[in-house]
């Protein structure tokens, strides 16, 4: 039902793109959005099946975060051409297909389905903007191609195209590593990260909101299925590399969209440690206050510029705009994982699975990395109550949503259990 | 009612936060020390209160508090505390609103009864801390914050760490503190664990090498005193070792036991020698508070039921005496604009009610017979002494020191000649003086009644180490 509603609402939006004034193609963009969500948490924990598309716990939540982000996206976003919310739109689509499918062949064009929209997105800002999306076209162009491959083998040495299906042998493990890589391009962990500074940098910052918020939701969704049951070390590496290198290469930053871009790859690397130990619940925890906290980021941050950021540029903003300034500084503190903010319960809660699984060793490697990180969380919380000149036209609707989602951060701080059981039916 | 406790002046801050007026806060103040008062009075030995709501279903973590002689104590301090910056210090409503509201949160921490619960409100007892320095601070404000945070910071994730080994190794169903008690950890695991709490409590005591972010804190917070009297009240390594750290892995302390004792004298020494050569009010007290806290942690190092009473006296007392000395810096910086000693000179001729509230707040602070801070020290000192006689004869020097730097400050500042002229005690510090001479008398002369709920508790702690009463 929500795949039929959002690709119905894309196909005939497409149509009436060309008769329909802007702003009102806005407003039936969020509301195909809206249905869609609406159709989602109505038919919550039924299961839906139909061939090689079957909604369960998995989709519904990850979907969800999806939407969330899309929906964000649109409303943030100032422009006076169609084209962009329709290609959200199919983005969103896309996505709810990657999230509910076992099928390989169909995740591949799930995946497809909701890249092509985003390499379009990339390029909304012409110049700075199209060398971005060529990189982000290439790798990703790269990535679908490993996707095949392994799908292919996946196929000879299964004799199924169901993800999860159990197998052995060395045919088997280069499935596996083939479509782990196909899908961490997607969700930027390291070393396939190479094209995420320079895209996020590029990239109008409400696509860019809709990448790490959006794609990352979808994706794991899909590395859940795939890679899960059986990746073993290799994901482990993966981990390891990303935690690293992502906080690190953090610290140097200068500019606001590239610093979250390195942190969103160290959250990536948090993240798969939770797929590690093969706990849905944990990483639809962590996945939820991340696309909370780094939306709200971009979020703000797409008020203060379209354009790119320069960490100097946030100076000051505490006193023009309080509510944007105390938003940024609650979702980097979120980021981060301080309590009582919704951020620390994400980071528990991989870690306690860490723990329990007993690798002591990635636990502790997460833990210092997550240290590391408090120091370019902190300057870019802090940045905004030093004196300067920040500059900011926010609209009241995008700082009420701000401060909306900065409340609910707390609020899934102090209470956190109240939404753990919907997404433990994964 | 532990939980009223603990959101009464939580939902004061918030109102004031939101811009109420100023006299709410004073209201808000006054309301949490009466009841934390009566839940003190009304305490009598176990766990009394107790409260336990699932946090996370299937994870083991519950909002646990209760009220034992330990966490009456220090609700009763900390609620005095408080009381006594909203009445003297000249801070602006929201400025109160976030003392209050760290005062809810030290109440949850002090009452915690899950581990998790207890670092949540360890971590988040941070922020009004951090609020209150980067807006009222003073210009080299974002590099204290940078120092504070990144040693808190740093020191808690170990922290977190040994929280979850804890649990995973000792085998307990829940993080509730009774249950992991159950389940301690044992053998070589054990260091590392304690090891992992030890850096974060040793940060928050502060012990010696680690005590690099406390002058930075407090020099660059707001003159009132307002702020360091709360960053005060926050110094709760040393509770936390007592509750946490050493009963949760006693082999592991056993093992470091030595080397804290060592650490403990020398912060102790160390503070009083930094201190003595001071220039600044805030200076002084801020080292004062490290050579304090060394006393106390070694205290509760000793393992002996007679320290950790002490020990545990003297971090409730000094929050009293020392916050009480950094709100009355306060008020001398109001009258004069400075904080350097130096430039007061021969107060006490046109301001004798001020002198004596301030010796009454520094001989407390030396530990005179019968003032707030004599016990603790005592008992400590007895219990350092069983534990090992060279360094508690060595830590005793920081006594001695203490001596030497409260009464040099008391005498360049109060007495000698030429006299500067100031205002006297009036208006709103009258029942401040009042409140904090009272309440220093009646922890000076009246010891055996605070503690009569937290002996038990400390022999419990002794026994766990295997020695005792």
């Amino acid at each position: 039902m929500t795949l039929l509603v959002l690709a119905g609402f894309s196909v005939v939006l497409t149509l009436l793109g060309f008769f329909v004034s802007v702003p009102a193609f806005k407003r039936l963009t969020i509301l195909g959005l809206s249905l869609g969500l609406f159709a989602l948490l109505l038919t919550w924990g039924r299961a839906e099946a139909f061939g090689p598309y079957q909604v369960d716990g998995v989709s519904r939540a990850f979907t969800l975060l999806a939407l969330l982000g899309a929906l964000w996206t649109v409303g943030l976003v100032r422009t006076r051409r169609f084209e962009f919310y329709l290609l959200v739109l199919y983005a969103a689509t896309g996505m709810h297909l990657l999230a509910s499918t076992k099928n390989l062949v169909l995740m591949l064009v799930a995946l497809e389905a909701l890249s092509l929209p985003l390499y379009a997105l990339a390029t909304w800002r012409r110049g700075a903007g199209l060398e971005a999306a060529l990189k982000y076209f290439l790798l990703g162009a790269l990535a679908a191609a490993f996707f095949l491959y392994g799908t292919a083998l996946f196929y000879g040495a299964t004799g199924s195209l169901l993800a999860g299906t159990p197998g052995e042998g060395p045919l088997y493990a280069l499935a596996l590593a083939l479509l782990l890589v196909g899908l961490g391009f997607k969700v930027a962990l390291a070393p396939f990260h190479f094209w995420t500074p320079d895209v996020y940098q590029g990239s109008p910052t409400p696509v860019v909101l809709f990448m790490a918020t959006g794609v990352k939701a979808a994706a794991f969704a899909a590395l859940l299925r795939v890679v899960a049951p059986g990746a073993g070390d290799a994901l482990a590496l993966l981990v390891a590399l990303s935690v690293l290198i992502g906080n690190l290469a953090a610290l140097s930053q200068k500019e606001a969209k590239r610093l979250l871009a390195y942190s969103s790859i160290a959250h990536a690397g948090y993240m798969a440690l939770a797929l590690y130990t093969g706990n849905a619940q944990a990483l639809g925890f962590y996945l939820l206050t991340y696309v909370l906290a780094t939306g709200l980021a971009f979020a703000v941050l797409s008020e203060v510029s379209p354009d790119q950021v320069p960490l100097e540029r946030l100076k000051g903003l505490f006193h023009k705009d309080p509510l944007l300034g105390l938003s940024l500084f609650v979702a980097a503190l979120s980021l981060l994982g301080l309590p009582p903010l919704a951020g620390f319960w994400g980071k528990y809660l991989v870690f306690t699975e860490a723990a329990k699984a007993g690798q002591w060793g990635l636990l502790v490697l997460a833990l210092l990395t997550s240290a590391v990180s408090a120091y370019y969380y902190l300057g870019l919380a802090l940045m905004v109550f030093q004196k300067g000149e920040a500059e900011a036209a926010p609209r009241p609707l995008a700082r009420n949503v701000a401060l909306l989602v900065a409340l609910f951060l707390l609020l899934l701080g102090l209470f956190p259990g109240t939404v753990l059981p919907a997404l433990a039916a994964g | 009612m532990v939980v009223l406790a603990i959101l009464l002046p939580i939902l004061f801050g918030v109102l004031l936060l939101l811009g109420a007026p100023r006299a709410l806060g004073v209201l808000g103040a006054l309301a949490s020390f009466a009841l934390n008062l009566a839940l003190f009075l009304a305490q009598r030995g176990g766990e009394s209160f107790a409260v336990s709501l699932p946090l996370l279903p299937g994870a083991g973590v519950y909002w646990a508090f209760a009220l034992d002689g330990l966490s009456a104590l220090f609700f009763l301090t900390v609620g005095l505390t408080v009381l006594l910056g909203a009445l003297v210090a000249r801070v602006e409503g929201r400025f109160l609103g976030l003392a209050l509201l760290m005062e809810g949160l030290l109440l949850g921490l002090f009452s915690a009864q899950d581990l998790v619960v207890f670092y949540l409100f360890f971590e988040a007892a941070l922020i009004p801390a951090l609020l209150m320095l980067l807006f009222y601070g003073g210009e080299g404000r974002v590099r204290a914050i940078y120092t504070f945070l990144l040693f808190t910071l740093v020191g808690s994730l170990p922290m977190l760490a040994a929280i979850l080994a804890v649990k995973a190794l000792g085998g307990s169903p829940t993080f509730l503190l009774k249950d992991l008690l159950a389940h301690p950890v044992r053998g070589e695991a054990a260091l590392w664990v304690f090891l992992g709490f030890a850096l974060a409590f040793a940060i928050k005591t502060p012990l010696f090498p680690v005590h690099a972010w406390l002058p930075l804190f407090h020099r660059e917070n707001h003159p009132s005193g307002l702020a360091d009297a709360m960053g005060t009240l926050y110094k709760v390594g040393v509770f936390a070792f007592f509750r946490y750290a050493i009963p949760l892995a006693p082999e592991g302390f056993a093992e470091l036991q030595g080397l804290l004792l060592f650490l403990a004298a020398l912060s102790a020494v160390y503070g009083a020698w930094v201190a003595f050569s001071a220039k600044d009010f805030k200076t002084l007290l801020a080292y004062a508070g490290v050579s304090h806290m060394g006393v106390a942690a070694l205290g509760v190092f000793s393992g002996t039921p007679e320290g950790a009473l002490g020990g545990l006296y003297l971090l409730a007392a000094s929050g009293v005496y020392t916050g009480g000395l950094f709100l009355l810096a306060g008020r001398l910086y109001e009258r004069l604009h400075t904080l350097e000693i130096g430039r007061y000179r021969g107060l006490s001729h046109s301001a004798p009610g001020l002198a004596a509230l301030a010796l009454f707040l520094f001989l407390a602070m030396v530990g005179l017979p019968g003032l707030a801070g004599f016990p603790g020290e005592l008992m400590t000192l007895l219990g350092a002494y069983k534990a090992s006689p060279w360094l508690a004869g060595f830590a005793f020097l920081s006594v001695i020191a203490s001596a030497a730097y409260a009464l040099t400050a008391f005498q360049k500042t109060f007495w000698e000649e030429e006299g500067r002229q100031v205002a006297d005690l009036g208006g709103e510090e009258w029942p401040f003086a009042l409140l904090a001479v009272l309440a220093l008398v009646l922890l000076g002369v009246f010891p055996g009644f605070f503690l009569q709920g937290l002996r038990p508790l400390a022999e419990a702690f002794a026994r766990i180490l295997g020695g005792g009463a």
